[in-house]
């Protein structure tokens, strides 16, 4: 039900100041505010960030592009940054980094999402989300940006990788930027080759950007390169050794590049940006990993063991606990990426964002918590 | 009394496994149907809550006033049972929805969440019984088992019972303030301080709310205020009542038992369920009824698998009421008006100081 324009809602915003300051106090509550704002418009919130599918555009066979207009709660994003979609599916509230493609002055985003078979979130996406449509956006990460320097860039992607580096090259070429841009994608087939048509006409546009693609799937003979990623791909790029390299792609692909830019000595610095599939496999033997703490800005080594409560006490950290077996949900706290594993049961969890009870928690691989 | 089976540790750890499958069996099954029923009994809550204010717009027409005040105190026992009280233990967390999160939720009631989450989630749910641990048995004031030490203070406890009845939100929001330690000198002011300020706060609210506001609001749309604040009132006597009366059946029946200190001493998992199964006692009743005592009615189950959502239990003690008798434990229900009779009698018994014969 939509009983007020768009434009009308983004502007209610500021007038809900008052109930925003209720709200925080705990004179009023927010779920019931909501509740009513929902009513005059389906993206309409007292502090939550909503938006609505404004367009949606096939880029790649697997890949959808998709236009949303925030609300006015949305504090904006720089190209290069990725933001959390929360998506609800069975009764759970599910949320998924997507990189931006384009930051609209007119405050639409896009981003572009790929196809993840037996995925929970994305194929929905792809299938059943409608323009108009309104869905939760959270916080904006990510640090990718475009070097200052005006020397050659030279911009690497393995698959979805593209999209950061999109957002990035569209912002710098309509400001003009005038070196020599080279943008090598890597995918798997054909059809995979993301947003061809508007590269191909940024190309023709630009003298100065060239655009090529490798196919890493065996036995399938095109246009430039084939082959997962390798120095000789470099091979005929001008002055490869002035350019600023910026990578993005699944971690195996983000390594290789890293080896090989220390190797070649490349000057500046090496922006890369790597997913991780989350770790699913059963196996419990005793291994070291990683535990970030995000909230008191805290990084340690820990063991896959222990408790996340005891191994968080092990390193200083106070958490609020109560009893320590299961029980009483004191020491619930948000699980910001990684898995753990359920000490009790063995089931592993590895949503972002989702509520987990340290004292009964494990960490399965390298985790991050909001501790 | 009740007559249990002594299990061997074996069998307690063959009966913890067996909760702990049916635990896990539920857990992987929650989805959709659980979040829906969340969501309309919040909806149910802002129904009751606001069509009943609308009506005590209406004045002290006996009709419309007297059901403006059920429907409001209909509202608040749901917001405080079957939404609160349930939300605030993690039921929903799984849901991953912050309006639904145990540990941000906060209730229409004069306890702060804060402490309720930890006089309740924490001390009762772990300690579950145990004199000297769990202070909800008898909550300082009442002497519910032969177990526990005579007082002169208690001679007078059916008064002190009703008393707390009558105003047992607040009864529940000051325990946590430990009254009784820092009145002993083992807890210091300084200490309580910032407690206090945050149940003043919480106080503050809930009564300008009702008890403010809404009545402002009547005179400023020229309504009877004075209806309206006593719709409010009574709405919250009925939900205290009830909640009270739920709460007493729930481990002060005359088959719950009460355990020592002593025996909790590194107590195994099959050890913690086999004293939730023997402290707790279920009312029967159907489907609304259940609803009503945010299936508080189900105490068992709440206390076995207080994480899991309550609209489940009824499913669940089918299971949990066939594995106690397969191991031989009593497992304690009856209808509300006998099991509450048989607590009344305990406050009534054990009034009195014990005589020296049976010490």
């Amino acid at each position: 039900m939509t009983l007020i324009p768009f434009a009308w809602m983004r502007g209610c915003t500021r007038l809900l100041a008052p109930l925003r300051v209720l709200a925080a106090q705990g004179w009023l509550r927010e779920s019931d505010v909501d509740a009513g704002l929902k009513l005059l418009h389906p993206a309409l919130r007292l502090n939550r960030v909503f938006a609505q599918v404004v367009q949606r555009q096939w880029v790649a066979d697997d890949m959808l592009e998709l236009t949303l207009q925030a609300n006015g709660n949305w504090r904006g994003a720089q190209p290069g940054q990725h933001l959390q979609l929360f998506l609800e599916r069975n009764g759970v509230r599910l949320s998924r980094s997507y990189s931006l493609t384009a930051v609209q002055p007119n405050g639409c985003v896009q981003i572009a999402i790929k196809h993840q078979a037996g995925g929970r979130v994305s194929p929905y996406l792809l299938e059943h989300l409608a323009v108009g449509d309104v869905l939760e956006l959270g916080p904006v990460y990510g640090e990718l940006s475009w070097p200052e320097a005006h020397e050659g860039v030279l911009l690497l992607a393995a698959g979805s990788g593209i999209t950061p580096l999109l957002g990035l090259l569209r912002s710098a070429l309509a400001q003009g930027f005038s070196a020599p841009i080279t943008l090598l994608h890597y995918v798997r087939e054909q059809g995979q080759r993301g947003f061809v048509a508007e590269l191909q006409a940024l190309q023709a546009q630009h003298s100065n950007l060239q655009v090529r693609w490798s196919l890493t799937a065996a036995g399938v003979g095109s246009e430039g390169s084939v082959g997962r990623f390798t120095d000789k791909h470099l091979a005929d790029i001008a002055q490869l050794d002035q350019r600023r390299v910026l990578a993005c792609g699944p971690a195996d692909f983000v390594a290789q590049v890293q080896q090989w830019w220390q190797a070649a000595k490349l000057p500046g610095a090496l922006q890369v940006e790597a997913f991780t599939a989350p770790v699913l496999r059963a196996d419990v033997s005793l291994r070291e990993v990683r535990l970030g703490f995000t909230r008191s800005h805290q990084q340690a080594t820990a063991n896959n063991q222990l408790s996340l409560l005891e191994q968080a006490e092990a390193h200083g950290l106070k958490p609020a606990h109560g009893c320590r077996q299961g029980i009483c949900a004191s020491c619930t706290c948000t699980l910001l990426s990684g898995t753990v594993r359920d000490l009790r049961s063995g089931a592993l969890f590895s949503e972002p964002g989702q509520p987990i009870r340290l004292c009964v928690s494990a960490p399965h691989s390298d985790v991050d918590i909001d501790l | 009394m009740r007559r249990d089976r002594e299990l061997s540790l074996d069998e307690m750890n063959a009966f913890g496994s067996e909760l702990d499958a049916l635990r896990q069996r539920t857990l992987a099954d929650l989805g959709e149907a659980d979040a829906r029923y969340i969501r309309r009994i919040r909806a149910a809550v802002r129904f009751c809550c606001w069509s009943g204010r609308g009506l005590l717009m209406l004045g002290w027409f006996p009709p419309s006033w007297l059901l403006g005040t059920l429907l409001l105190g209909l509202g608040k026992i749901l917001e405080n049972m079957e939404l609160g009280h349930n939300v605030m233990h993690g039921q929903y967390d799984w849901m991953n929805d912050p309006e639904f999160a145990g540990r941000s939720y906060e209730w229409d009631i004069a306890g702060p969440s804060d402490f309720w989450r930890h006089t309740h989630n924490h001390v009762h749910h772990t300690w579950t019984n145990v004199l000297g641990m769990d202070d909800d048995v008898g909550y300082g004031v009442v002497r519910l088992f032969p177990e526990q030490r005579w007082k002169p203070f208690y001679r007078w406890q059916p008064l002190w019972v009703t008393l707390q009845a009558l105003l047992f939100q607040y009864s529940v929001a000051i325990q946590h303030l430990r009254l009784d330690k820092v009145y002993k000198g083992k807890l210091s002011k300084a200490e309580v301080r910032p407690l206090i300020k945050q149940f003043n706060a919480k106080i503050l609210r809930q009564w300008g709310k009702d008890y403010l506001f809404f009545p402002l609001l009547a005179l400023l749309i020229g309504a009877n205020a004075l209806a309206v604040l006593a719709g409010n009132v009574l709405a919250n006597l009925i939900r205290n009542l009830w909640t009270f009366t739920v709460i007493f059946c729930g481990h002060f029946t005359e088959q719950a038992a009460v355990f020592s200190k002593e025996s909790v001493v590194g107590e195994s998992r099959g050890h913690w369920y086999l004293r939730q199964l023997r402290g707790s006692s279920n009312l029967n009743g159907g489907p609304l009824f259940h609803i009503l005592t945010g299936n508080l009615s189900h105490q068992i189950e709440h206390h076995l698998f207080p994480d899991l959502p309550a609209r489940r239990y009824a499913t669940l003690a089918v299971e949990v009421r066939e594995i106690a008798e397969r191991y031989g434990q009593v497992y304690n229900n009856g209808s509300l008006w006998s099991q509450f009779s048989t607590v009344l009698r305990r406050i009534w018994i054990y009034r009195r100081r014990p005589s020296l014969a049976s010490c």
